[in-house]
């Protein structure tokens, strides 16, 4: 919830806008006991709509506001008013407590304490609940101290601040303060532990490829005898090993620094100071690591030559990929995906040709073709239908032959490249996926049938006008009959269908043409009662088939003596009353 | 019934036709009935378009409805009309009775023979997910599934050995081929309309379980594997269907899964947290229990292994009061129809029992009556309603894929009947009142079985005169004591009390007929009694989801776009001829459009005429009056004194509504907060309201807060 303070929650609330809200705070605070009583009754509204979501401070003030628009009525005797006064401040202190407890109850002064609440509101709320009733006075004074406080920590920092929380997950953020404090300490001590070991590293990488490069440069001094600087170095073997002893520890850590740039995405300097000329084989379409840098990191390939690395490196340099790199560095994560897979090909080890790679690996592996498959999916670049193309041709059970092509054909369409249909010529009848398919297809089909075609392309055309406008169907349209039929279900009563030409998708729910922003835009002046008899039901009146006799002498005798129920008496008093 | 379902066209007259043989079922005894000429015609209809050999129920041992009547043109009259009047109770499957049909007794005995045949089946699918050892279970597991997609028609044939059951998740169109197949309870067979499945993680997912056909005997093997095959290779004639065909036996079952893509599920998945909705659990996810085939998926359906999800756990308690309850319908001693009553505590499967039983009832009856008392977690309807609903289909989905219009409803408008016991009573028993008497009802009633709530429950019996109660429990401990009838002589209800004993005779007592049957089981599934914490699962999510379902209705069923709420035409009705109410506060009469606005309203029809001069009209207390379903009141028109109001309910209702009640059950919140395409802000909706002031938040209670003390002494 907190990772992601831009996507912020949209909450149902009980006020239509800001203004309402405003309006209602404005009028609670006013000491005008008219302006108060507005509040309140608005508050009665809002309660309706909020149900059991009300929130505390709303319910809380409201209530105290109530007293003092009683007492300043002066028709209540100090008694009655200590106990209203009471039963507000109780409520309060309660409440607000309520949800700094955590599993063992807490001393309400301790709680109350913590949110700035002094110990005076506390001890009279002690008071009043066990003790003599406080006087008069005192709850005034009382009441007043809590509805400021409610004004500065609930009324006047809502609504205005960009903090953002979820309704109904706030119970899972409420946690004890000591676990949240070890918790805290935890996570110090893990991220400690993370960047210590990020930093190892690199620290490794580092001395291996200053190793390599001292290596590259004594090649070079000796006249490039032929692949002599494969041979790894005494220096470089103890550097391996800890290479390799690290990486074992720390798998993800080591390839996470792996792929960095500097390492297997080289930089600039780096490129030039291997005299690679980085455009020499550079293409995005087909990638491939230039050879003298794949001869400088093959040792350390050839070193932790193992099933659940290479998997790993592999899963890592896709995961990169989806993050949408720039082309540079794409272009050499797809081009080390590539020769990784390359070099576990069926056909290499079945040739046992010696390739530029020089067997990195000994033994074919096996990488997990259909999670390869999916992840490569995941991760579109310009050459995912080079490297699909590779991987689909060395899985042991390959999708069938036209699954494989329309993925090809797919992932080609949304990399915008050419698809090179291997069977040769391309055969666009068959599938139509894009606009352009659709097209060419339509224009054949027309010179094929001529009495098809203006039926076609007129469908076609309606076709894409409505994907052009999707909102413009969003409107319900009912259609004539429809709207007759319904018109003549309703003649008669009150009810009608809305004819108004009305653009509803305009109006969101609980706004229509012509409201205004006014707040007070929805106050009705006059209004009527309508009493309704109370229907009182008794089962007397059930299918007699379904009642066994006996039941109903059992249910005579239940209510014997007592025709009515001590409820059912209330009721019938209560409706008497009306008349 | 299986005409019925097959054609729309002669449906009245052939459930007239049914009705009467039910009702002299119950009701002097069939001694004679006679198919009416529409009926019959029917029935040709429907052999005629399922295209199979007329011949071929001869071949089949056990009777089935339509093989009964392509039969009965060849056997003398009077057994004729016998058969008849015998097979239209069930819903057109394996009634195994004997070819002889001449006596009463020798029906509700084949009655009997068939609750135990499925209470056997039942059996053995359980035992296997619940008491087998795990090496048979992977076995079981091992066991592939034999499946082929359609390319060309976009659908799953499957083949399934009897007993193989297939436990998934999605949601698809489940049409059986050939053999039977049983989905919670209700048992599909060939040649039945099809049927929409929904297994969506909220709940325990669905299982298909292919039933064994013992009836069948050696001879006919052969046949029965060449019919079989005729099936598949007719369903598949354009795909590869040898490996199917090969396995294809003559007590195979052959199943066709469609692609289920209907207003509902459009609806649902187009909201942004729903997306998964018919995806896994988290669990699941996590227990990595889906099973790999790409047949079923091609449909929206994944299988799932044991190890993630073992479907419905039934307990030996469980299965043991299904088929009791089953076999009280077939019973022809019984002189009145079978009230039932369902209670236990919370989360402790009554729901899920409920379906159940009503799904294994209509295999035999046309129609179920079902009584909602959960105002929080209803069935049919939305919550906050209380319902009488005549079910006749089968429930193979949670609530929220079942909404439907009950025969008669009273909104409560609240998730718990706490602020109002006398209101909730009442309304009950005013539903009562129209419960027609002559089929099965089914009562479920809320999880509040303490205090209070446990003495409604008593009433609920009483006012009901229910033949049976059932109750479910869990855990060590029973939540809450037994409504046995010695526990119901001396209990007080809320509204009823016990005799006084001196009013009655102690003879008397000893044989008072009216005490019901108790029966008890026990739940044994896990986190029984627990309430769901994964998506989706908690009761107010629930709620949500039953509101959707309820408001896809207005979906239109050809377009496959979603239109929300707000893009409907409304209804539009002059303030002043309908009442206007609130359930469950006390809002000034002034201010009482703020609470409407926007709302969710019960639609209800007074006795009373309510017109006024201008001017809102408010109720003075909460009616106990008929509702015909709820409404979005999407907004008032100040200046003409408007309600414009967005309903499914169809017109022909809508014009006897003149209350609308507010409650506090609330519209989903995603509803409110993706309007797509309005403009300016959304009314009600606020991105700045912070919950981490204090006070901002509801009012929240601890239940079980321990006292520091009392820790201590632990």
């Amino acid at each position: 919830m907190k990772n992601k303070p831009a996507a912020k929650t949209r909450h149902v609330v009980a006020w239509i806008n800001k203004a309402e809200w405003d309006q209602v705070l404005d009028y609670l605070y006013s000491k005008d006991a008219a302006l108060q009583n507005y509040a309140l009754q608005r508050i009665s509204a809002w309660k309706g709509r909020f149900g059991h979501n009300t929130p505390v401070a709303v319910e809380s003030t409201a209530d105290l506001v109530r007293c003092q628009v009683l007492d300043s009525s002066g028709q209540l005797d100090s008694d009655d008013l200590v106990l209203l006064y009471g039963m507000a401040l109780v409520r309060f202190v309660n409440l607000i407590t309520e949800r700094r407890q955590g599993r063992v109850a807490k001393p309400l002064r301790r709680l109350a304490g913590n949110m700035n609440i002094p110990e005076w509101i506390v001890n009279l709320r002690h008071d009043i609940t066990h003790r003599r009733l406080p006087t008069l006075k005192w709850c005034r004074k009382g009441c007043a101290f809590v509805l400021q406080w409610l004004q500065q920590e609930y009324w006047s920092r809502q609504l205005g601040s960009r903090l953002s929380e979820d309704w109904d997950s706030e119970s899972e953020e409420e946690e004890d303060e000591e676990t949240w404090a070890r918790r805290r300490e935890e996570d110090l001590l893990t991220q400690q532990k993370e960047t210590e070991n990020h930093k190892k590293a690199r620290e490794l990488l580092i001395s291996y490829e200053k190793e390599r490069f001292q290596m590259y440069e004594e090649w070079l001094k000796r006249g490039s005898p032929h692949g002599a600087w494969l041979e790894p170095s005494a220096d470089l073997s103890w550097n391996l090993k800890q290479i390799k002893l690290f990486a074992t520890e720390s798998r993800e850590i080591f390839t996470d620094t792996l792929v960095q740039d500097g390492f297997l995405i080289p930089t600039q300097e780096q490129l030039e100071s291997l005299d690679i000329d980085p455009t020499g084989c550079y293409d995005p379409l087909r990638p491939c690591v230039p050879r003298v840098f794949l001869q400088f990191w093959l040792p350390l390939l050839k070193g932790l030559n193992r099933v659940t690395f290479i998997r790993r490196v592999l899963e890592k340099l896709f995961a990169e990929l989806s993050a949408e790199p720039d082309p540079h560095r794409s272009f050499y994560l797809s081009a080390w995906i590539s020769e990784v897979v390359l070099c576990n090909s069926k056909s290499l080890f079945k040739v046992k040709k010696k390739s530029q790679m020089m067997e990195l690996f000994v033994n074919r592996m096996q990488l997990g073709w259909q999670q390869l498959l999916t992840t490569c999916l995941n991760s579109p670049c310009a050459a995912t239908p080079y490297l699909l193309q590779l991987l689909l041709k060395d899985m042991d059970e390959p999708p069938p032959p036209d699954t494989q092509e329309k993925l090809l054909r797919l992932s080609s369409i949304y990399t915008q490249g050419e698809y090179h249909d291997t069977h040769g010529q391309p055969d666009p009848s068959k599938h139509v996926y894009t606009l352009q398919n659709l097209k060419e297809k339509l224009r054949r089909d027309g010179n094929s049938a001529h009495g098809l075609g203006p039926g076609l392309s007129l469908s076609y055309r309606s076709a894409s006008s409505a994907q052009s406008l999707p909102t413009e169907d969003l409107q319900e349209k009912l259609s004539a009959s429809v709207l007759e039929q319904r018109q003549a279900a309703l003649r008669g009563s009150p009810w009608q269908v809305c004819t108004d030409k009305v653009p509803w998708k305009f109006y969101p729910l609980g706004k229509v043409p012509g409201q205004s922003e006014d707040p007070s835009c929805l106050m009705v002046e006059t209004y009527s009662t309508v009493t309704v008899f109370d229907q009182q039901v008794e089962l007397d009146k059930t299918p007699q088939h379904h009642l066994n006799p006996s039941i109903h002498s059992q249910n005579r005798a239940g209510s014997d003596g007592q025709l009515w129920s001590l409820a059912e008496l209330n009721k019938l008093k209560s409706g008497l009353k009306l008349f | 019934m299986k005409a019925q379902k097959v054609s729309s066209q002669p449906k009245r007259t052939l459930r007239n036709g049914n009705k009467r043989a039910k009702n002299s079922k119950w009701h002097g005894h069939n001694k004679s009935f006679h198919a009416d000429a529409p009926a019959s015609a029917s029935y040709e209809h429907q052999i005629a378009s399922s295209g199979q050999p007329s011949l071929k129920p001869l071949k089949r041992q056990y009777a089935k409805a339509v093989s009964a009547r392509t039969v009965s043109s060849l056997l003398p009259a009077g057994q004729k009309c016998k058969r008849l009047a015998t097979h239209t109770h069930s819903n057109g499957q394996a009634v195994s009775v004997s070819s002889s049909c001449d006596s009463e007794t020798e029906d509700s005995r084949g009655w009997r023979a068939y609750a135990q045949s499925v209470l056997q089946n039942g059996m053995q699918t359980n035992a296997d997910a619940e008491e087998s050892l795990p090496s048979e279970h992977l076995g079981e597991d091992i066991q592939p599934f034999l499946t082929q997609f359609d390319h060309v028609n976009n659908r799953t044939l499957m083949v399934m050995r009897p007993g193989q059951t297939l436990c998934f998740r999605g949601k698809c169109l489940l049409t059986c081929l050939y053999g039977r197949v049983e989905v919670l309870g209700f048992t599909i067979e060939e040649g039945q309309q099809p049927y929409p499945l929904y297994s969506p993680s909220s709940h325990c997912p669905l299982t298909i379980t292919a039933l064994a056909d013992s009836s069948l005997s050696t001879k006919n093997r052969k046949e029965g594997r060449q019919e079989a095959k005729m099936v598949v290779r007719k369903y598949l004639s354009s795909v590869p269907r040898k490996h199917l065909l090969n396995e294809m036996d003559s007590d195979s079952c052959a199943i066709l899964l469609e692609a289920l893509d209907n207003p509902l599920t459009r609806f649902l998945t187009s909201q942004s947290q729903l997306k998964e909705l018919f995806c896994l659990s988290s669990r699941e996810l996590r227990a990595d229990s889906a099973v790999d085939n790409s047949a079923l998926s091609a449909v929206g359906v994944t299988a799932l292994n044991s190890s993630g999800s073992p479907g419905l756990m039934t307990s030996r308690s469980y299965r043991d009061a299904l088929h009791r309850l089953v076999r009280v319908w077939g019973d022809d001693d019984c002189d009145r129809c079978p009230v039932i009553l369902v209670y236990g505590a919370r989360n402790s499967g009554k729901s899920t029992f409920v379906r159940h039983l009503i799904n294994s009832l209509l295999n035999h009856t046309t129609s179920v009556e079902y009584m909602e008392c959960d105002v929080g977690q209803t069935e049919f309807t939305p919550p906050g309603c209380l319902s009488l609903s005549a079910v006749t289909e089968p429930l193979l989905g949670p609530p929220f894929t079942h909404q439907q219009e009950p025969r008669h409803m009273v909104y409560y408008g609240q998730a718990d009947c706490q602020s109002d016991l006398d209101r909730y009573l009442d309304s009950l028993k005013s539903l009562w009142r129209h419960s027609s008497g002559d089929m099965p009802v089914i009562i479920n009633t809320m999880g509040w079985v303490r205090g209070l709530g446990f003495q409604l429950l008593v009433d609920l019996v009483r006012f009901f005169s229910v033949t049976h109660v059932v109750q479910l429990s869990f855990g060590e401990t029973s939540q809450c004591p037994a409504l046995t009838p010695e526990f119901l002589r001396t209990a007080h209800g809320w509204q009823t009390h016990p005799p006084a004993p001196s009013a009655l005779g102690q003879a008397e007592l000893q044989e008072a007929p009216n005490s019901h049957v108790f029966l008890s089981i026990h739940s044994e599934f896990p986190g029984a009694g627990t309430s769901g914490e994964m998506r989706h699962q908690r009761s107010n999510e629930l709620r949500d989801l039953s509101l959707m379902g309820y408001f896809s209705q207005m979906q239109s069923p050809d377009s496959s776009l979603v239109r929300p709420l707000h893009c409907f035409t409304p209804y539009q009705v002059s303030v002043s001829s309908v009442a206007i109410g609130v359930t469950h506060c006390e809002v000034a009469p002034s201010h009482i459009l703020y609470a409407a606005n926007a709302s969710l309203v019960g639609l209800c029809c007074l006795d009373e005429n309510v017109a006024g001069r201008g001017g809102p009209m408010l109720l003075s207390q909460t009616p106990i009056c008929p509702c015909v379903g709820l409404g979005v009141l999407r907004g008032v028109d100040m200046v003409r004194g408007l309600y414009l109001l967005v309903t499914p309910v169809p017109p022909a209702l809508l014009r006897r509504v003149n209350c609308l009640l507010l409650g506090e059950i609330s519209l989903p919140k995603a509803l409110l907060t993706t309007q797509s395409g309005v403009d300016g802000d959304l009314p009600y909706v606020t991105t700045d309201y912070s919950f981490e002031l204090t006070g901002a938040g509801k009012l929240h209670v601890f239940k079980g807060l321990a006292r520091p003390g009392f820790v201590k002494a632990k």
